[in-house]
Order: C-alpha cells, then structure tokens, then sequence
C-alpha cells in the first residue's frame, strides 16, 4: 500500500474509530504533568483534527480516557497529549506516568471536537491546570489569525503550570500566568466584569473555575461562553458481573448485563455472529480482542490463544477488564 | 485456529486419542474421495435429479440423527451432566432442522424426502442403532464419526455448487458445516468425559472403526446409481 492510499485511509475512518499509534516521546512538562508524542505505528499520517479535539486512549490496563490534543494541528505526523497525574487515579493517569514508555503502543480513537473554537474578532482563554491542554491550539491558531486574544492561566503553582515556554512564543496576545500561591483564585471580575459582544470566551479546568467563570459571564450575550470540564464525566456505576464492549469498527459501546452473554448482546443490537452451540464448544464465535483482558469460560480454545488474550469465543466467555475492545 | 477436537473434558481417551484421529482422518479423506467421484460424475451429466438421489441418504442421516439422539437421552441420559443433556438435546434439534432444509434442498431439485430408511443407508443406519444397544458411549462415538465424515464433503460440495448453480444446496450445507463443528465437538466431549474403563475404549473403537468403512460409501456415485435403480 503506497503512501498516498495510506493517508487516505486513515482521513476516512469513521469518527471514534480505533487504531495503533506509538509513543514517540514522553516529555515532563512541569511537576506531575507528561506529555506524550504519538504516532501512527505503520507510518501513516495521522487523522486530521481542529483545535478543542480530544481522542480516546485505551489503556494498556484496558481504562479508556480522554485527552486533548495539544500538539500542532497542521502536523500531520505526531499528535501529543498532556496527562496530570491525578493523586486520587483511579488508573489511568498513573498508568501512563508510571508505565507508559517511549516505543510502546496504545490504541486511540480518531478526534472528536466538542470544543471547536468559533470565529470571533477577539478571544478570552481561561484556563485552570492541566485545562490549558486544548487551549493552547487555540491560542496558537488565534495567534497564527491575526486575532487579538487574552490567556488567563491558572494553576497551583508555576512549576505545575505546563507548557509556559510555549505559551511564551505565541504572538499578538496578552498572557496571564497567576499561579495560585503568587496570586490567590484568579481575578475573574476583572477579565469578565465588562462584557465584550465581540468576544469568545473559551474555558477548561477543573468544575469550580469553570462554575465561577460561568457565574461571572451570567451578563455576556448567550454563546459567548465555551467551555470544557476535564473532570470526567461520572458513569453510572456497572453491576457486578457486567461490563463493556466497543467495537472497533463503529465505536459502538454497549455493556453486557451480568446474566446475559456477549453473544446475546451483539445480535440484540443487530451484529450477525457466526455460531452454532453456544456452549463453547464449536468455537465458531470466535472474535478477535484488540484491547482488554477476556475471562475464558470455554471448552476448546487451546491454552496459547487463551494466554495470548487475542481471541474469545462471546458466546461463552466475558471480561476481566471493565471493557474489552473487539474486532467488529 | 479453534480445532473442536481439542475440546476439554474428561481424560477418558487417553491412550486411544492417536487411533481416535487416525479414523477421524481417515473418514474424511474416504468421504473427500468419494465426493469427489461424485461430481466428477455429474460434471458429465449434470442432472438436478441425481443430486436429489445423491442428497436422499444424506437427508435420512439428519432424520435417523434425530432418532437416535432422543434415544440416547431416554436411555442413558441420567448418567450425563445436565448441560449434555441439554446440548444432546440441542444437537437433536439442529439435526431436525437440517432434515427439513436437506428435504427443501431435495425437493427443489425434483426428488423425494426419504421418510424411511433409504436402502443404500441401511448398513450406515443398522450399524449406528446397533452400537446403542452395545454401549452407552458407543453410537456417540460412531455418530461422531459419522458427523466428522460429513467434512470431507464440504469442500468438494461448494467447489460444485459454483460450478452448477445449485446455490441453495451449498446454502443448507454452509450453515450444516457450522453445526457440525458442534456436534463433533460435544461427542469428543463426552466420549472423554465418560470414558472410565478399557472396556469403554474398546467399544468406542470399535464403533468408530465400524462407522469409518461405512461412513462414506454413500458418498460415491456408485451409491447413487444404485439408489437411481432401485
């Protein structure tokens, strides 16, 4: 497969589709926050993205998270991801501090954006810790249109503020670094207090900068405020005995019940499954696993394959890991 | 990659399983063979009427599998595990159905479902009803043979149904192919699950070796001349 064919399949992946990429580089960027460089594992570019877009990793221990990109948008070559490590983990951002290495590989998802940045003749970034993650590209991208922008940062102290440096070489804005042992909670009447008709404001961090930011913009004109809560969302709690499956092919997520197989689940929501006893004993329902550790309840899978953890039989068989990611 | 002889249960066969896959293999091969002479057959007078006849025995296999299956429950199926006995009784239902889509199969290309014992069957049949009464292990083990000689079929089966067009047939057997697994599986199962004594092994081979010299003969076209005659 020549380069060009390469490149256009991967700009032709369904959105949240799953692929390889390898981490070309694992950088500290201020206390407790890495940044990891990712590229495509077979050479390819990689799927284009706008700034506010975030991705899906699945995890060597089979947890997904979400991560802005905070690279360069019109790099086709390597995405990078800023990761805090959270001290009350529950696996994910210490997994990628503590095991996550130079050349290893993780699946991703293709962008999704749900923080696109609108045109406006003026722009306000308001961003709280590891929140500067997708801002930067919009500073960048502001910067790169002639926009006139204002970044307003906060964070605990300066050395856990990240990516300062760069922040540093963007033109033609006004930048605030107000580290909170310096300068206290962000002054916030200040930059919000006058309303602007002709300004964006942009917003990620943690649910109280962004409660304080939304109660100060309360006289801004409806829309002028966009913003982002890099707290992940909480998922209602899975029973005991359940979890949950995406297919790779259309990201598809769906959880499978305690008491009813994986089998079940994939044909109720319309997936045709080759398969005759549903035992497992034929093995015909035999699927391939891209991420997440099966618990093997067959009766013919040879011990290699059930080592290798990259094949399970749903008829039968269910999850370890709160998700396993198929090959449907 | 998933082979179903493979499949785990008891150690019941140890110390046959080397002479258990020879006559496994060795009823494919014969089966294969005798495929392949049938079409080579047909190819010269492709007659939809022959494949029916050549279908015929088949069909009674599924019926006869039926039969049988629900007599080995009632027999001796209070010395299986439940789940055996629901997954014989799964195997019998699936062989019911693949009486009916064999007999759709037949009857689209003008023959007649046999509704008794076809007599080109007969040694085929006798001897399998025969090993149900000699042991409680024994028909399983000579319709996993039986089951497993079906295999050889497939490939020559589908190589002709392109060839033909008889489309439908290759359909039925698409989805018979699937099933078989499982029902080769599960006698595997349970032949090494049940297995406890020599006397036990002996009767296994020997119903295995009866049903490897009578597997396939229905296979061949002079089966089916014969059928055509009668």
């Amino acid at each position: 497969m020549n380069d060009i064919t390469m490149r256009d399949s991967m700009d032709l992946m369904e959105a949240g589709a799953v692929f390889n990429v390898d981490v070309a580089a694992v950088k500290t960027e201020a206390d407790g926050v890495v940044s990891l460089e990712l590229k495509s594992s077979y050479g390819q570019s990689l799927p284009g993205w706008t700034p506010g877009a975030h991705i899906d990793v699945i995890l060597p221990n089979a947890l997904v998270r979400q991560y802005s990109l905070c690279g360069d948008p019109q790099n086709p070559e390597a995405w990078r991801i800023g990761v805090l490590r959270e001290p009350a983990s529950r696996g994910g951002s210490s997994c990628i501090h503590e095991d996550v290495r130079v050349g290893d590989r993780l699946q991703v998802t293709t962008p999704r954006n749900n923080f696109a940045l609108v045109d406006a003749e003026r722009y306000l970034f308001i961003a709280g810790g590891i929140g500067i993650t997708p801002i930067l590209p919009m500073i960048r991208q502001a910067a790169d249109g002639g926009k006139p922008w204002t970044l307003l940062y906060g964070g605990r102290t300066r050395n856990s503020m990240a990516f300062l440096d760069e922040i540093s070489t963007c033109r033609g804005g006004e930048v605030h670094v107000m580290p909170q042992d310096e300068f206290g909670l962000l002054d916030l009447p200040r930059f919000l207090g006058a309303p602007r008709t002709d300004t964006a404001v942009y917003c990620c961090g943690p649910g109280p900068l962004i409660d304080a930011v939304e109660e100060n913009c309360r006289a801004w004109r409806a829309g002028a405020l966009h913003r982002e809560r890099f707290a992940p969302s909480v998922k209602p709690r899975l029973e005991t005995g359940a979890f949950e499956v995406e297919l790779a092919r259309s990201g598809q997520r769906l959880t499978v019940p305690p008491h009813t197989s994986l089998l079940s689940v994939l044909e109720n929501a319309g997936h045709k499954i080759t398969n005759s006893c549903r035992a497992g004993i034929c093995g015909t329902c035999l699927v391939k696993v891209l991420a997440g550790t099966p618990q093997h309840n067959d009766d013919v899978l040879s011990d290699a394959d059930r080592e290798s953890g990259a094949v399970m039989l749903v008829c039968v068989s269910r999850s370890e890991s709160e998700l396993l990611v198929l090959d449907l | 990659m998933v082979d179903v002889r493979n499949v785990r249960g008891g150690d019941g066969l140890v110390g046959i399983s080397d002479e258990v896959d020879e006559i496994l293999d060795s009823v494919v091969e014969s089966t294969r063979q005798a495929t392949e002479a049938f079409f080579e057959t047909y190819d010269k007078n492709p007659d939809p009427r022959v494949l029916a006849a050549w279908l015929e025995p088949r069909a009674w296999r599924e019926i006869d599998y039926v039969f049988l299956l629900n007599e080995q429950i009632r027999r001796y199926g209070m010395g299986f595990s439940r789940t055996h006995i629901t997954l014989l009784a799964k195997q019998s239902f699936q062989e019911a159905e693949h009486y009916e889509a064999v007999g759709k199969a037949i009857e689209s290309l003008g023959g007649t479902v046999p509704v008794s014992v076809p007599e080109e069957a007969r040694p085929w049949s006798e001897f399998l009803w025969d090993c149900l009464e000699r042991h409680p292990l024994a028909a399983i083990a000579a319709w996993n043979v039986s089951e497993t000689s079906a295999s050889g079929s497939f490939e020559p089966t589908f190589r002709a149904g392109e060839r033909h067009q008889f489309d439908e047939v290759v359909r039925v057997y698409r989805q018979i192919e699937i099933d078989e697994k499982f029902h080769v599986g599960l006698g595997r199962q349970i032949l090494s699950s049940y297995a406890r004594t020599d006397h036990d092994r002996e009767e296994i081979l020997r119903a295995m070796r009866g049903m490897r010299d009578i597997a396939w003969k229905t296979f061949t076209p002079e089966s089916v001349a014969q059928r055509r005659r009668a």
